[in-house]
């Protein structure tokens, strides 16, 4: 891949507003504007409507949500949600995940990033194959390998511990944040790591201390979709972690939606999954500001 | 965790994982026996008496595993607790799920499944397979033991018709199928009542009948088509066989060349084409599950609705109060039929398995034991209104439900002309293609001759593949 | 940089290295050659068949048809979602439309969503009595194009892509939005004053600067597509009408869960892996440009 390098002063980007041409908008212009307000619009209602409509129902009774699943609950039914907490254990369950899947994105960022320089910034024997080897964990699908997966980890001795799952959750992780982390990577000045290695700095100096502070934007990003990735998967604790108490919060939902083929309770269902995605929500508009601010800066390509 | 290990131990751990032997059958084979137990084949045997006619250890604990469906799981702790009360010392571990196969699956290979197993559900572990992999130990000890109540008879002689022939493959007994499941069509008496309609007994009463509540603004039947179009294969298959006669379906249970194009068959099979066309089915039915299909069903927006017998259970939340839900035989074809119009087919489910490989395979008996008995069966039938295996097992439930009070007095009606089939225990491949097939015929995009050609290619198929063990009955 | 690049190569490679071969690869290692016998997956014996099983995938009907499912999805699916989230990204992150702010934060709200979940609101959408797309159609004086949508041939497919379509937006949007932010913006006015209108830049300029971000989000979009099971599962179990909707990954879970064939299972598995290696290896070599950096 070869690269150009444009010699502009590496500013940071303001944000970046185009100026109209001098003789004002054309009407073409003008038409494709309205256009797409309204279709940005559009997609902000399609998108929104879905989880009004499930926080909605959230509340209603199951025979309400059946008979008039798009009319407001006739009475608020907090219960459901107190049921959803208790029954449905999802608060137990939410601290599992919380558990589980923030040591996990934190180890398999910084795992990820150290391989994903390494392949990214140094040529050596193997490199290529180590890399589509990370391409190809993407590609299998995963349960075929639940079965000798549940053997290596149970002779490890490590079924039903949250060390196991996050060490799981790390390897298969690592594949996906490999291939963004090398892309990302790639795009960093190499004239950096040369000054900063005559300088005297070591090779790990230079991860540390240079490339990972720059590659922060990048980081964030894939850190945050590793975070929401592991915080939906449930195939993989179906598997590793057995024991009831120790479920996660994805894996509980998903028993729970399974369980609507046999007996319903609908209403629990729906609540448990607001319980659910309500704080992941919360906390991604609160920091939203900062993710943005992180992204801008530098900036992923 | 791993802190401590010194290295030599770390790459011993390894080592035992398989790694560093890619060819499985080394890993498979260390993962096999590194879980398998040293204790003999069965595990744990305790002295045989009369109180404990299976010879159970009193210390063994014993590993029970439910399906945690639309029986709950409620009933499997009264079970616990009365084998806790004859065996105090012994340790007895619950587990419920719904991820029988992903749960379970690891365990049979690794040499530790439970002492009991609930084998049901969509993710259960196929019966042929476990069968066929010698995986289940033979129940028929379980059988000749005398039963819980009365020391004079056996617990063969307890059992409702068809319970032992649905868990025998191959001349042996591996699971007591616990809940006896009716298939039958289901309505609202007081809806009936109130618009003057008779349920129907033979086909042609069904049709006048459809007419008329359909003229009322009513769809005659609804289904789901997404995910349970095989429901209403009891319509067709089942009018067929009260028709002409048990053979009709034994010939399909015996992967017989035309068992498919048998002439009841046929005709029933043409009438559900028939009703498609006269859009007796809830309109967009090929576009729901199951479940919403039931739900339009409990709101009144159709008549019928062919289900088993769980439909109440299953609907309990939902349907209103006043629902009264009431079954109904399957109508036979006309005048003249080998079974009368109350026949009805039952097939006991709900697959209570004791593995081989099992630490305490006695135990394990010896708890179904206790579930067969009469305390145990009437535990079941207060706890999910539904019928037990067992004689007289709903005797002692005070309060029936609806269904289940219309359903008890239908099984007396029946008595013994109950039916049942195999091929769908026995042979994976059928499941899916009725789905498919049924599908396609209710939707009006294949007609009955269609559905019955593509069937029989089916059953051809299985007939052929000799990696396939055959049953027969 | 020669002097210890070795060394240092092994150290941070040693532990992430370590835990993918003991949890991924050597499970998978595994996979392959359980697909080389015919192992049902419950007991621990099982027989070497060879390359049976790839004999017998080639003339298999129901996996080329489930494999012709995925294709469709996966022309369809990175195609809608890649060209969705640049034109939102652009508008939102570039031209800064009126809302962009509040755009930003609406947008990737559907990934955060468990697909399990998505699948069980869109089948209430999609009910053909009670649910709120026929509905809609019926109030707008559009009845004429309800449909049993899960239920029919026709539009079972197309129903179960625009929910994978919708979920899958907000994430390459955001990933677009913050590739999109750092092309400096004096590239972005240079295009302006010579003329370039909101869409030739978008085409033109921006695109060709952040082409490494599209080739791999086509890439992952891709390997989604050659799955889809979750999906699928939580909307339609058996395959849809007609199986019309029936994807490898389904069909897969089926032999070896269902069908008890997990030498077969894994065969298909295998197949499955290979095609989608194929596909991404192709996306990053043939489609590569030259890469821009910023010193």
């Amino acid at each position: 891949m070869t690269t150009s390098t444009v010699k502009s002063p590496p500013e940071r980007p303001a944000p970046v507003r185009v100026a109209p041409p001098a003789d004002g908008p054309s009407r073409g212009e003008r038409t494709m504007s309205v256009f797409s307000q309204g279709f940005l619009a559009l997609w902000a209602i399609l998108v929104v409507l879905p989880l009004l409509w499930a926080l909605l129902t959230a509340f209603k009774s199951d025979q309400e949500i059946f008979t008039s699943p798009w009319g407001l609950p006739s009475e608020w039914r907090f219960d459901n949600f107190a049921r959803a907490w208790t029954e449905g254990n999802i608060g137990t369950y939410f601290i599992n995940s919380l558990i589980v899947v923030v040591s996990a994105t934190v180890l398999v960022m910084l795992l990820g990033a150290m391989t994903a320089y390494v392949i990214a910034r140094y040529t050596f024997p193997g490199r290529d194959v180590l890399y589509y080897a990370f391409v190809a964990g993407m590609a299998f699908p995963i349960f075929l390998a639940l079965v000798p997966l549940f053997f290596v980890v149970r002779n490890l001795g490590l079924i039903g511990t949250y060390p196991g799952l996050i060490l799981v959750y790390v390897a298969y992780a690592l594949p996906f944040t490999v291939f963004f982390l090398v892309s990302f990577f790639r795009t960093l000045p190499v004239s950096l790591i040369e000054a900063a290695l005559l300088d005297g700095c070591s090779h790990a100096g230079v991860f540390f201390r240079i490339m990972l502070p720059l590659a922060r934007p990048g980081i964030i990003s894939v850190g945050i979709f590793n975070f929401l990735g592991l915080w939906n998967q449930f195939i993989l604790p179906l598997v590793l972690m057995p024991d009831k108490n120790k479920y996660v919060l994805s894996q509980g939902l998903a028993v729970l939606a399974a369980n609507q083929g046999y007996r319903s309770d609908w209403s629990a269902l729906f609540a448990g999954l607001v319980i659910a995605i309500l704080p992941v929500l919360v906390v991604y508009v609160a920091f939203q500001r900062k993710i943005q601010e992180g992204l801008a800066f530098g900036g992923f390509k | 965790m791993t802190a401590g290990l010194d290295r030599r131990q770390f790459l011993q751990r390894l080592a035992a994982a398989g790694l560093l032997a890619v060819p499985a059958t080394a890993a498979l084979a260390a993962c096999a026996t590194s879980g398998g137990s040293s204790a003999p084949a069965g595990g744990a045997a305790g002295a045989v008496s009369a109180t404990n006619p299976l010879g159970v250890a009193a210390d063994a604990p014993l590993d029970v595993v439910i399906f945690n469906g639309g029986y709950g799981e409620g009933y499997a702790k009264a079970h616990e607790a009365m084998y806790s009360q004859v065996f105090p010392q012994a340790k007895v571990s619950h587990t419920a799920t719904t991820q029988i196969s992903q749960e379970m699956q690891p365990r049979f290979v690794g040499g530790n499944p439970p002492d009991v197993l609930d084998d049901s559900g969509a993710q259960k572990i196929e019966y042929a397979n476990l069968v066929n992999e010698g995986k289940l130990a033979d129940l028929t000890p379980l059988l000749d033991a005398p039963s819980v109540d009365d020391p004079n008879v056996k617990v063969r002689d307890t059992l409702l018709p068809g319970t032992i022939e649905q868990g025998t493959f191959g001349g042996k007994f591996y699971g007591v199928n616990y809940v006896y499941e009716t298939y039958a069509i289901w309505y609202s008496k007081p809806l009936f009542a109130k618009n003057g309609w008779t349920p129907p007994t033979t086909w042609d009463e069904m049709i006048a009948l459809s007419e008329k509540i359909k003229a009322a603004g009513v769809s005659p039947f609804a289904y789901g088509g997404t995910n349970a179009a095989d429901y209403v294969l009891d319509l067709n298959l089942g009018a067929a066989i009260k028709q002409g006669g048990i053979d009709i379906v034994k010939n399909i249970d015996n992967l017989k060349p035309n068992a498919w194009k048998q002439a009841p068959i046929v005709q029933a099979t043409q009438g559900i084409e028939d009703m498609v066309k006269k859009g007796y089915f809830f309109p967009g039915s090929e576009g729901l599950k199951h479940t919403e299909a039931q739900t339009a069903w409990v709101q009144g927006k159709a008549a019928f609705y062919v289900s088993g017998s769980w439909i109440e259970n299953e609907m309990k939340t939902i349907s209103p109060p006043d629902f009264e839900m009431t079954v109904l035989p399957v109508p036979t074809l006309g005048a003249g039929s080998a079974m009368p119009a109350s026949a009805l087919r039952t097939q006991p489910a709900e697959f209570f398995v004791v593995p081989k490989d099992a630490k305490n395979v006695n135990g394990g008996m010896e708890y179904l034991r206790i579930m067969l008995g009469k305390k145990g069966a009437a535990a079941f039938a207060q706890e999910t209104a539904s019928v037990p295996v067992v004689k007289g097992g709903t005797d002692a439930v005070a309060q029936k439900t609806p269904a289940l009070a219309s359903l008890s007095s239908a099984l007396t009606t029946a008595g013994d002309n109950v039916f049942n089939w195999q091929f769908r225990t026995w042979y994976a491949p059928f499941s899916q293609a009725l789905k498919t097939e049924m599908g396609n015929l209710l939707a009006g995009r294949s007609t009955a001759d269609g559905f019955l050609t593509a069937m029989q290619a089916v059953s051809d198929k299985v007939a052929a593949d000799s990696s396939v063990t055959k049953y027969t009955r | 940089m020669r002097h210890g690049k070795y060394p240092f190569i092994v150290s941070f490679l040693a532990i992430p290295l370590l835990l993918y071969v003991v949890f991924v690869v050597s499970p998978y290692a595994q996979a392959f050659y359980i697909s080389l016998t015919d192992w049902k997956g419950l007991s621990n014996t099982q027989n070497f068949v060879g390359l049976a099983n790839y004999g017998e995938l080639l003339s298999d009907g129901a996996f080329w048809r489930a494999m012709s499912h995925n294709l469709v999805m996966l022309i369809v699916v990175p195609l809608f979602v890649i060209t969705l989230a640049l034109l939102f990204a652009s508008a939102t992150a570039i031209s800064r439309v009126r809302g962009s702010r509040v755009y930003q934060v609406l947008y990737f709200f559907p990934h955060v969503l468990p697909v399990v979940i998505a699948g069980i609101l869109f089948a209430f959408f999609y009910n053909p009595q009670a649910g709120l797309l026929n509905a809609f159609l019926r109030v707008v004086g559009l009845e004429w194009l309800t449909r049993a949508w899960l239920g029919d041939t026709a539009v079972a497919l197309p129903a179960v892509m625009v929910v994978m379509i919708w979920g899958a937006v907000g994430f390459y949007y955001v990933l677009f939005s913050a590739a999109m932010k750092s092309v400096p913006r004096d590239v972005y006015e240079a295009a302006t004053l010579d003329g370039a209108g909101k869409l030739r830049t978008l085409v033109s300029i921006t695109i060709p600067m952040i082409w490494e971000s599209v080739q791999v989000s086509s890439v992952y979009l891709g390997i989604a597509a050659l799955d889809g099971f979750t999906l699928l599962q939580s909307m339609l179990p058996d395959g849809g009408p007609d199986r019309s909707t029936e994807v490898v990954s389904q069909y897969l879970y089926r032999t070896a869960f269902t069908d008890g064939r997990f030498g077969y299972a894994s065969a298909i598995g295998v197949a499955l892996c290979l095609i989608t290696l194929v596909l991404a290896i192709f996306v990053m070599r043939f489609a590569r440009r030259e890469q821009v950096e910023y010193a």
